[in-house]
């Protein structure tokens, strides 16, 4: 190492100790939130850098509030809900998990899946809200700042996680994921009971398929361009790109725009 | 419901400084000089306890002054006081909706004590996220359906009449719907009851005497439920009898279909003969036809093993009261009871084992692992505690099997869109605090339809489910909170009829009606949000916690 | 809304009061819930978790509380007591006797400040099985309902020797008022009565000295290890031996301890079976290295889902079972206890020497119920429980009096809550039929 970067890696180390993260939290009014004021109540400290939005029920958390959360900036995501089979509205945490699991699978794309936290606090654990809050905070503080915050928003992550919320938003993704339950717990259509790790495979490729797909559509919503330009700024194999174009087509989701020599693009509907 | 613009809020923040719980660690002036800062508020004010008669004055006070359309209360925890400032709004005329509370105690100055700047910043922050959801907040009203003040109970056997008849009894026009050509249900076949030893036909007999007897129970014996429409409070039943059909308008449904018994065929060489259950024993004891010397009865038969995980209840105390019985008629008789634990609770059950013990009853323990061997005239059964194996001799055998669901559970729970559980009993909205009640409101459950229970515990659940019920029809409305889940006309072109939405819903309050729609029955909805976040097209939409709500709120966190 | 003129009068505010409350107050009839301590909530609200579901107990009660507090037809009198009854089905009159709180109810904020600044200490707190100590001004838990502290006037100086004052001053809200006094309430038109005034434990009459009880501080009562094991309890629910804070790796249950026995009680006290398992599943989520025993002379597991809990309990939470009966309990030099017992299966005498025993202790008559028995003119049956008839499981001797849950008989939260609503419909019936 550079004597220059042994001189000012102490300021380094200080700039990351006095970050303190912009933190969000979700709290299901029936038990997280009783929680979270049975800490209160007992007067236990922790880190007063989360803000919290009470909800009725973590079933009630739209993938969107995460996604829309991290591209305002915040620097970690937490959903509380009850402890599993404890929901005051019988299952909610349940479909909350799943919500929770989808998001975390388009989040791990863009390696911002350590930034988000799904927990359960009981109305009478007070204690370990005040100990949940503390250590997830103090996890966010090694993170650093996310890269979608602060006064200079790396663009190109802002647009990642708009292609994000774009496809879990997709009726697709959002029909995968509301019916997992019933698929892998009961049945399907056809009688026939999904294994959890073949849904997965399905969902997996699911998500990327979308993810890919949205990021394209993102991308055209700023001017029309070619599958070759695309390819190249999204970093994706062109054959793949072309693939996705034939099914944005099909979704009537893009069209043929001009032509640029013999080379087609395409625009965003 | 009109839609508010944003530019139509008139904010008014109360920042309370809860004596020195808030305002001991940040200064609330500060706090509410800062909230007069943020979009749409025309009016702050700090108080020293918001909660007290003056500072709910200052609120009212400063509705009216400032003609103030939403209210934010910064204090300590919505869980304890929102109904209160609700209350309170309401009383000058605000609709309760349009109050957002802000908690800056519990969640914030109580836990942030080592620091003051931060906790105040927090306040702050706080602030500015309730006040933009309240620009958001539209007025709402509840829900109110009308109640049909009448009551179907189906099934006539203990639990149902009893239901039927508290009900008939506080005033309700009352249908106790019977598939036999009888009342009574088991009550028909038992000969004595334990553990008093009267007869049963003296209970049965009196609790049909009661039910013809009153005016404002009809009985239709050799009747099904055939179909059943509607909602809480207004239920259309269809009631087939003797191949006629029958209309009937209801407000609340009580199940007491009761149970079966099971006939253990090919277990311990069941025969119907020398080797019976204990209700053919029954028969068999009123027809005075018992003459055996030698008995063994097995217990847990069929019951509390791989096949058949749970415990019936009632099957020790029956044979202990056959037991008993046969033991007065004949002391000479002997009788061995052959169990793995002897399932007598409380305190009289408890006294009538040691009175069969004290009679010359003998009971011998044996083993789920190590069953006993029934042949032709011996069993040969191993006891632990001898640490011997025993080869008892028997004229008669009785084996005493568990009562098992109804076959047609299925169907009566497809009809009512009520769930069975894993041994096809009916299940309950929560087994500790809620066990006559279903999850979907209007329905109720009692007795051995819901899990095998003795005499006592079947007319104690009738009764409950009679006052459950009773707690709906008593009223000529019913009224839910107005924070449901709603899909608007202007987003029924969104709905893609995927159906994803029923699926998600634990209350069955979201349903297709013959027009292909989607239809969220109000009155049903609870307000959980599931439907909603999960519906794929966005096009539900969540009462007091909408998309454009949470969004807001999120969006202040973001600082724009 | 029919507004009926007559009301029910109900006597205690445990699961089953509160039920009853609930239920007549939404069917629209007026509701006097008397309770003699402080809040209500009963023994449930002093549990960590309830069989079989292990649902939080306060979690699942605390919406409860809140419903009844703030119900519009359900006036809560909270230390209080029923003192005399007059009239009959239909029109009682009945005399309260409601003690002093010493703090102004509609003034209390329940910000805790005067308990902060009370110097009276060490006061063991009844709800936390007096395992931990509270000042003379107090609220027995957080959540609790009303949310209104109290002084109590044995320990207080201020009341007994006129110094201090402290929390007069201390308390920003002028909710401290050393200047009330009992008083005595007459409540009239009262058209039926529910008594539901839950139950006793078998170690406040009787000192369990055999077993070690108060000789060694690891021997407990259910009771108490619910506190220890509950997060919000004394240990904030990390499980430790109180004699040397170690963390107990072999933990004995050992049921029926005075039931079924010539000696003590000779009922069965229905629920310890199921507790049982119930208590080693949850310390066994505390400590995966946990060794369960449990104690047993029959496994009395009939409601629903119960036999498939003790099956996990067997399977999953590494509970074992040992059909015996239990001789005495002594202790070792490290204050571990070493239960002698007759095991069954081999019928040899044992001993086994454990870190920790909690005594399933028998269930028995609320305290007070003879004195109760006697103002409201019902008899009791051999046991001290209210008598009824098993086919008239609601009803007492007297017409127009309704019991539910542990008064009558030892059994479980979801019998109590069936029963309550049973017992709320009967008096509906009297009400409403006339």
């Amino acid at each position: 190492m550079s004597k220059f970067y042994l001189k000012y890696m102490h300021l380094e180390v200080v700039n990351i100790m006095s970050f303190e993260p912009k933190i969000l939290g979700f709290l299901c009014n029936w038990c997280s939130y009783a929680g979270a004021d049975l800490a209160g109540v007992s007067r236990m400290q922790y880190p007063p850098n989360i803000r919290v939005i009470r909800v009725m029920c973590s079933g009630r958390i739209d993938p969107k509030f995460i996604f829309e959360a991290l591209r305002v900036g915040a620097d970690g995501v937490i959903v509380l809900g009850c402890h599993l089979g404890d929901c005051h509205y019988l299952e909610g945490n349940y479909e909350a998990e799943k919500k929770f699991d989808m998001v975390k699978r388009f989040l791990t794309l863009i390696g911002f899946d350590n930034r988000i936290r799904l927990d359960w606090v009981s109305a009478s654990e007070g204690a370990r809200y005040a100990q949940v809050i503390t250590e997830f905070t103090d996890h966010i503080k090694t993170l650093g700042p996310s890269p979608a915050g602060g006064d200079n928003p790396d663009n190109e992550i802002l647009e990642k996680l708009k292609a994000i919320e774009d496809a879990a938003g997709s009726d697709r993704m959002r029909a995968l994921v509301g019916r997992e339950r019933k698929i892998t717990e009961q049945e399907n259509v056809y009688g026939e009971t999904i294994s959890l790790d073949k849904f997965n495979e399905i969902f997996d490729s699911a998500i990327r398929d979308e993810y890919n797909r949205h990021r394209i559509l993102v991308s055209l919503e700023k001017e029309s361009m070619s599958v070759k330009d695309l390819a190249k700024e999204l970093q994706i194999d062109p054959s793949i790109v072309l693939e996705h174009m034939v099914t944005l087509k099909s979704r009537g989701q893009v069209d043929f725009g001009e032509l640029l020599g013999i080379t087609p693009t395409f625009y965003k509907l | 419901m009109s839609e508010k613009k944003e530019e139509d809020a008139r904010i008014g923040v109360f920042v309370c400084s809860c004596g020195s719980n808030i305002g001991g660690l940040i200064d609330v002036k500060e706090v509410a000089e800062y909230a007069k800062s943020l979009p749409n508020v025309v009016f702050t004010e700090d108080n020293l306890y918001t909660c007290s008669e003056t500072g709910l004055a200052q609120i009212k006070n400063g509705i009216k002054e400032h003609n103030l359309n939403r209210v934010v209360v910064a204090s300590c925890t919505p869980r304890t006081h929102e109904p209160l400032f609700r209350d309170c709004i309401k009383d000058e005329g605000l609709n309760e909706y349009l109050f957002q509370f802000v908690n800056i105690r519990d969640q914030c100055t109580w836990v942030h004590m080592k620091y003051p700047h931060e906790a105040l910043e927090k306040a702050k922050e706080l602030i500015q996220m309730g006040v933009a959801k309240a620009a958001k907040l539209e007025a709402l009203e509840n829900i109110v359906v009308d109640a049909t003040p009448t009551a179907m109970v189906v099934g006539g056997g203990v639990a149902g009449m009893t239901a039927a008849l508290s009900l008939a009894n506080q005033g309700f026009e009352t249908h106790l719907v019977e598939k036999d050509n009888q009342l009574g249900g088991k009550l028909n076949i038992i000969n004595t009851l334990f553990p008093t030893g009267q007869d049963a036909s003296e209970l049965l007999e009196s609790l049909k005497k009661r039910v013809s007897n009153n005016p404002n129970l009809t009985v239709y014996t050799s009747a099904k439920v055939k179909d059943i429409g509607g909602f809480v409070g207004n239920y259309e039943v269809e009631v087939e009898q003797n191949g006629k059909s029958i209309d009937l308008a209801i407000g609340v449904i009580v199940v007491a279909v009761g149970a079966s018994l099971l006939t253990p065929t090919g277990k311990y060489g069941y025969d119907g003969n020398k080797r019976i259950t204990q209700y053919e024993l029954e028969k068999k004891l009123k027809d005075n036809a018992v003459s055996a010397k030698d008995i063994v009865m097995i217990q847990c038969v069929g019951a509390r093993n791989d096949e058949r995980k749970y415990c019936s209840n009632v099957c020790c105390m029956t044979a202990l009261k056959n037991a008993l019985l046969i033991k007065e008629k004949n002391p000479n008789t002997n009788i061995i009871i052959l169990f793995r634990d002897l399932y007598t609770p409380g305190t009289h059950y408890e006294e009538y084992y040691r009175r069969a013990r004290e009679a010359g009853v003998i009971f011998l323990s044996y083993k789920l692992e190590r069953e006993p061997i029934v042949e032709e005239n011996n069993i040969k059964v191993y006891n632990e505690y001898i640490g011997e194996e025993m080869s008892i001799p028997y004229d008669l055998l009785v084996l005493s099997t568990p009562l098992i669901a109804n076959d047609d559970n299925k169907e009566l729970a497809q009809l009512l869109k009520v769930p069975l559980e894993e041994n096809k009993f009916f299940l309950e909205a929560h087994v500790k605090l809620r066990p006559m009640d279903f999850a979907t409101d209007g329905v109720f459950i009692c007795g051995a339809a819901k899990w095998p229970v003795d005499l006592t515990e079947s007319i104690t659940q009738g009764y409950a489910a009679a006052g459950r019920a009773s707690t709906i029809i008593s009223h000529d409305t019913i009224e839910v909170e107005g924070a449901t889940s709603f899909l608007p006309e202007y987003n029924k072109n969104l709905c893609s009829g995927c159906e994803v939405c029923i699926t998600v819903c634990p209350y069955k309050a979201i349903s297709k009606n013959e027009n292909d729609e989607i239809e969220i029955t109000q009155v049903l909805c609870k307000g959980c949000g599931v439907c909603g976040a999960t519906c794929t097209n966005h096009a539900i939409i969540i009462r007091h916690f909408t998309d454009e709500q949470i969004l807001s709120e999120i969006y202040a966190f973001g600082g724009s | 809304m029919v507004k009926n003129s007559k009301s029910v009068l109900i006597i205690g505010a445990g699961i089953a009061g509160i039920q009853a409350a609930l239920d007549l107050g939404d069917m629209g009839i007026t509701v006097h819930l008397i309770e003699k301590n402080p809040v209500i909530g009963g023994k449930m609200a002093q549990l960590d978790k309830t069989f079989p579901t292990l649902d939080c107990s306060i979690c699942i009660l605390a919406p409860k509380l809140s419903e009844c507090y703030r119900h519009p037809n359900i006036n809560i009198y909270t230390l209080s007591e029923v003192q005399k009854i007059e009239g009959s089905i239909g029109d009682f009159t009945v005399e309260v006797l409601k003690r002093a709180r010493y703090v102004k109810e509609d003034a209390c904020t329940n910000c805790g400040d005067c308990a902060k600044i009370c110097p009276v200490r060490g006061i063991p707190n009844y709800f936390d099985a007096n395992l931990k100590n509270m000042a003379a001004v107090y609220i027995p838990f957080p959540s609790a309902v009303p949310p209104v502290h109290i002084i109590d006037k044995n320990s207080c100086v201020y009341l007994n020797y006129g110094i201090c004052g402290l929390c007069a001053t201390s308390c920003g809200a002028e909710a401290i008022d050393f200047t009330q006094k009992d008083e005595i309430l007459e409540i009239e038109k009262i058209g039926a009565i529910i008594v539901a005034p839950g139950y006793g434990l078998m170690e406040d009459v009787n000192p369990l000295t055999k077993y070690g009880y108060k000789k060694c501080r690891n021997v407990v009562t259910s009771l108490e290890f619910e506190r220890l094991i509950c997060a919000s309890g004394p240990l904030e629910g990390h499980l430790r031996r109180l004699s040397d804070g170690v963390d107990p790796k072999k933990i004995a249950f050992l049921q029926c301890i005075g039931s079924r026995s010539d000696r003590d009680q000779k009922y069965c006290s229905s629920i310890c079976c199921m507790y049982c398992t119930k208590a080693a599943m949850i310390a066994y989520e505390h400590n995966n290295d946990l060794e369960s025993y449990v104690f047993y002379i029959d496994m009395r597991a009939g409601g629903k889902g119960f036999q498939t809990f003790l099956r996990r309990g067997a399977d999953e939470y590494n509970i074992k079972y040992i059909k015996s009966k239990i001789s005495q309990i002594n202790v070792d030099l490290d204050e571990s206890p070493i239960i002698t017992y007759e095991d069954y299966d081999t019928s040899e005498i044992k001993q086994m020497k454990v870190d920790l025993a909690v005594l399933a202790t028998c269930i028995i008559p609320s305290q007070g119920i003879e004195k109760l028995a006697d103002v409201l003119g019902i008899e009791l049956n051999r046991y001290n429980f209210i008598k009824t008839d098993p086919f008239l499981p609601v009803e007492t001797s007297m017409e127009g009096i309704f019991t539910c849950g542990c008064a009558r008989e030892p059994m479980d939260i979801p019998r109590s809550v069936a029963e309550a609503s049973g017992a709320a419909a009967r008096a509906a019936e009297v009400i409403k039929g006339g």
